[in-house]
């Protein structure tokens, strides 16, 4: 397993923070280093897992599939059949058995899919503790399913308007909120950056995937894959994925980045390709940012709103550079269609993060052989994505179901009192608009 | 030169574009007629984690105006001139100095005329390294403390420190109320056992009744997201004259005119 050298990888890594958070952090970080070497708490980790998200996940063959593709033969590690459709729910639990440990009775998180705010909320009803998510006010209106859910759990859902309103604004802004309330709450980081020790704990947590994937491609095939393949947005499923391969160099690790619609600035969200991201300090640590020349950081777009980050995990910049890592990319088209193809031959319904690591995947088994085989991690699963799959393969019938719904909806009292988006207690936005326009 | 024991004064702020990098110079004019000599010139920054609303919207908002370092630079060089009497310090979150190169950074500054930095994103570990660059070019790293760091750290913290160290008065971001209670006495006495360094408090420090409270017990009092606040809410004129008052109504020694 990977292991920081005082909070760095490389030159990745470290913590640059405002002093504020540096106790709960040091804090943090002296609890795991010793939670790390006590065998009996991994177990008490991978129970949870077992009891309560449906672990260990399946190794599922795609038969017709990796006929269809010619080349490779293809496997899914299936973390979209986890509680909460997600791998992000492995990191939650964990983190979960630190909070007990570190008696803070509420956590904050950052969220842009959704999908690991919803798996803290899920974490926080079950043990007890107040939840606030913060998320990108545009995610929220592309991942609206998971903002109801939260909420219905008794998440408290602050929109952030600033900035680009999604991922970076939303982590900026959990910070913010963790300054005043470190002594108190505990910052629930999703993905495989921030300061250390996050990047090392969230991949610590997630390996459970690898783990499991490590002991099913041996009883199914008798050896390791030739290929494993993950999405990147901040990287916690690729981290989780290709932790116990590192050291195994005959397996060939890709990691897919979110291509978008083009190449321009605020096209796309690829950090590790060259002419890309450059290395900047921003957000507690230093790693590969889109930025600018005068170091701000930049916009990202994806149609996932799991991938759209601007930054990317101090680990996987480290294990790109070093050449460990083979980066590649998935455009919006090519997402669209990779997620068209698992449903057609395989009925899985993919996350549209997890599609980025399926179009590349599927690219990549093309130019294999037919004694090969590659895992494709599939990081979570689609429902979340209806009402975007929706806009982008239009059904008739649903449109139309849709406007009866709105319908029903509106000729119920009660509902006309639901805040709209707009509407919502916002983090600065009628801030930010009113002095707008006072400048503009 | 600021010294342990003199009288409180106001440090106040300038967001490098906002309202208007043209507007920024007479601004400082104004602050300076308003009697203050320490003011902060802030490179605005995407990402600012340690600001609240207001300094997150003047950030905004000056980088669309062309708030840069380079910016910052050439105003500082401007300000300096035109203000020797005035200490001007660099705030900036990391990521804009990195860039442009640290090292190249701290030899404009110094150039420029400025005196000091404030960078909330650079832990002490990284700043050690510079200290002999830094106290070459006469640029004092002004390190922030906060009512958690531990002792250990706080010692580090004041040694690497120079001209002052940054008091932040309470948990969370700027530009929200604080209150000058008993504990953040405690707090005052805890940092001086390891300095005799001159104490700049800053977040919350809003109106004469706090500058009051803050009177004999420290040495600089940061007035930031309020100044920027009157300059938001009513351009940077009437935000020197509510400086001005603010001043006189806390009764502090007059700079000023």
């Amino acid at each position: 397993m990977i292991r920081s050298q005082n909070g760095m990888f490389g030159d990745f890594g470290g913590r640059f923070v405002p002093e504020i958070l540096l106790p709960a952090l040091t804090e943090l970080e002296q609890m795991f280093a010793q939670l790390r070497e006590d065998a009996d708490f991994w177990q008490e980790y991978v129970t949870l897992t077992r009891q309560f998200s449906g672990r260990p996940t399946p190794l599922t063959p795609c038969h017709r599939l990796s006929d269809h593709i010619g080349g490779a033969r293809i496997w899914l590690k299936r973390e979209d059949l986890n509680h909460s459709g997600a791998h992000k729910v492995n990191n939650v639990l964990g983190q979960g058995l630190l909070v007990k440990r570190l008696g803070k009775k509420r956590v904050i998180a950052e969220t842009g899919a959704g999908q690991h705010g919803l798996a803290t909320a899920i974490m926080a009803a079950r043990l007890g503790l107040e939840a606030t998510i913060y998320m990108g006010a545009d995610d929220i209106e592309r991942q609206y399913s998971n903002v109801f859910w939260m909420r219905q759990l008794g998440a408290n859902v602050v929109p952030v308007s600033t900035g680009a309103r999604t991922l970076k604004e939303a982590m900026d802004e959990a910070l913010r909120d963790w300054a005043a309330s470190c002594e108190t709450t505990h910052y629930v980081l999703g993905t495989a950056c921030g300061p250390a020790p996050f990047p090392e704990l969230v991949t610590y947590f997630q390996s459970v995937i690898g783990i499991e994937l490590q002991d099913q491609i041996q009883e199914a095939i008798g050896r390791l894959p030739d290929a494993i393949v993950a999405c990147v947005g901040g990287g916690s499923n690729a981290m989780g994925a290709f932790s116990p391969f590192l050291d195994h160099h005959d397996v060939t690790l890709v990691g897919v980045e979110a291509g978008g619609r083009g190449m321009g600035d605020g096209d796309h969200s690829i950090r590790l390709k060259p002419d890309t991201a450059e290395t900047g300090i921003a957000q507690g640590f230093k790693t590969l940012f889109l930025q600018n020349e005068d170091g701000q950081l930049g916009h990202t777009h994806s149609i996932a709103a799991g991938l759209d980050y601007v930054g990317v995990s101090p680990i996987i910049a480290h294990l790109s550079q070093s050449g460990r890592l083979t980066a590649d990319s998935a455009n919006d088209e090519e997402v669209l269609e990779a997620f068209k193809l698992l449903m057609k031959f395989e009925g899985i319904i993919p996350a549209l993060e997890s599609s980025h690591a399926l179009a590349g995947g599927f690219r990549k088994a093309a130019t294999m052989n037919n004694d090969q085989h590659l895992v494709i991690n599939l990081s979570g699963r689609g429902d979340k994505d209806i009402f975007n799959v929706a806009r982008a393969f239009p059904q008739p019938e649903w449109t139309a179901f849709l406007q009866r719904e709105l319908e029903r909806h509106t000729q119920e009292p009660s509902a006309q009192q639901e805040p709209s988006a707009e509407q919502e207690p916002s983090v600065q936005k009628s801030d930010t608009a009113h002095k707008e326009n006072r400048h503009a | 030169m600021l010294k342990s024991g003199t009288s409180l004064q106001v440090m106040s702020h300038a967001v490098v574009g906002f309202p208007s990098l043209d507007e920024n110079l007479r601004a400082i004019d104004g602050l300076v007629s308003a009697g203050v000599r320490m003011i902060e010139l802030q490179v605005p920054f995407s990402d600012p984690v340690a600001d609240g609303p207001t300094l997150v919207n003047a950030c905004y908002l000056a980088l669309k105006q062309g708030g840069s370092v380079a910016a910052t630079l050439e105003l500082a060089r401007q300000a300096t001139a035109r203000h020797p009497q005035v200490t001007f310090i660099l705030m900036s979150y990391l990521n804009p100095l990195y860039r442009y190169g640290l090292e190249q950074c701290f030899r404009d500054a110094a150039e420029a005329g400025i005196q000091g930095l404030i960078i909330p994103d650079w832990p002490v570990e990284s700043v050690e390294p510079m200290l002999p660059l830094l106290d070459e070019l006469n640029l004092a790293p002004v390190l922030m403390v906060t009512p958690n760091t531990p002792e250990s750290r706080l010692q580090r913290i004041c040694q690497a420190s120079r001209m002052m160290i940054y008091v932040v008065a309470r948990m969370g971001v700027t530009g929200h109320q604080t209150r000058w209670d008993e504990a953040f006495d405690l707090y005052l006495n805890r940092i001086r056992q390891y300095t005799d360094l001159p104490l700049a408090v800053g977040f919350g420090v809003r109106d004469a009744s706090d500058l009051k409270a803050l009177k004999h017990k420290v040495e600089v009092a940061a007035v930031c997201s309020r100044y920027i606040e009157w300059q938001a809410e009513s351009g940077s004129e009437t935000a020197a004259k509510n400086m001005a008052t603010l001043i006189t109504e806390a009764d502090l020694p007059p700079f000023g005119g």
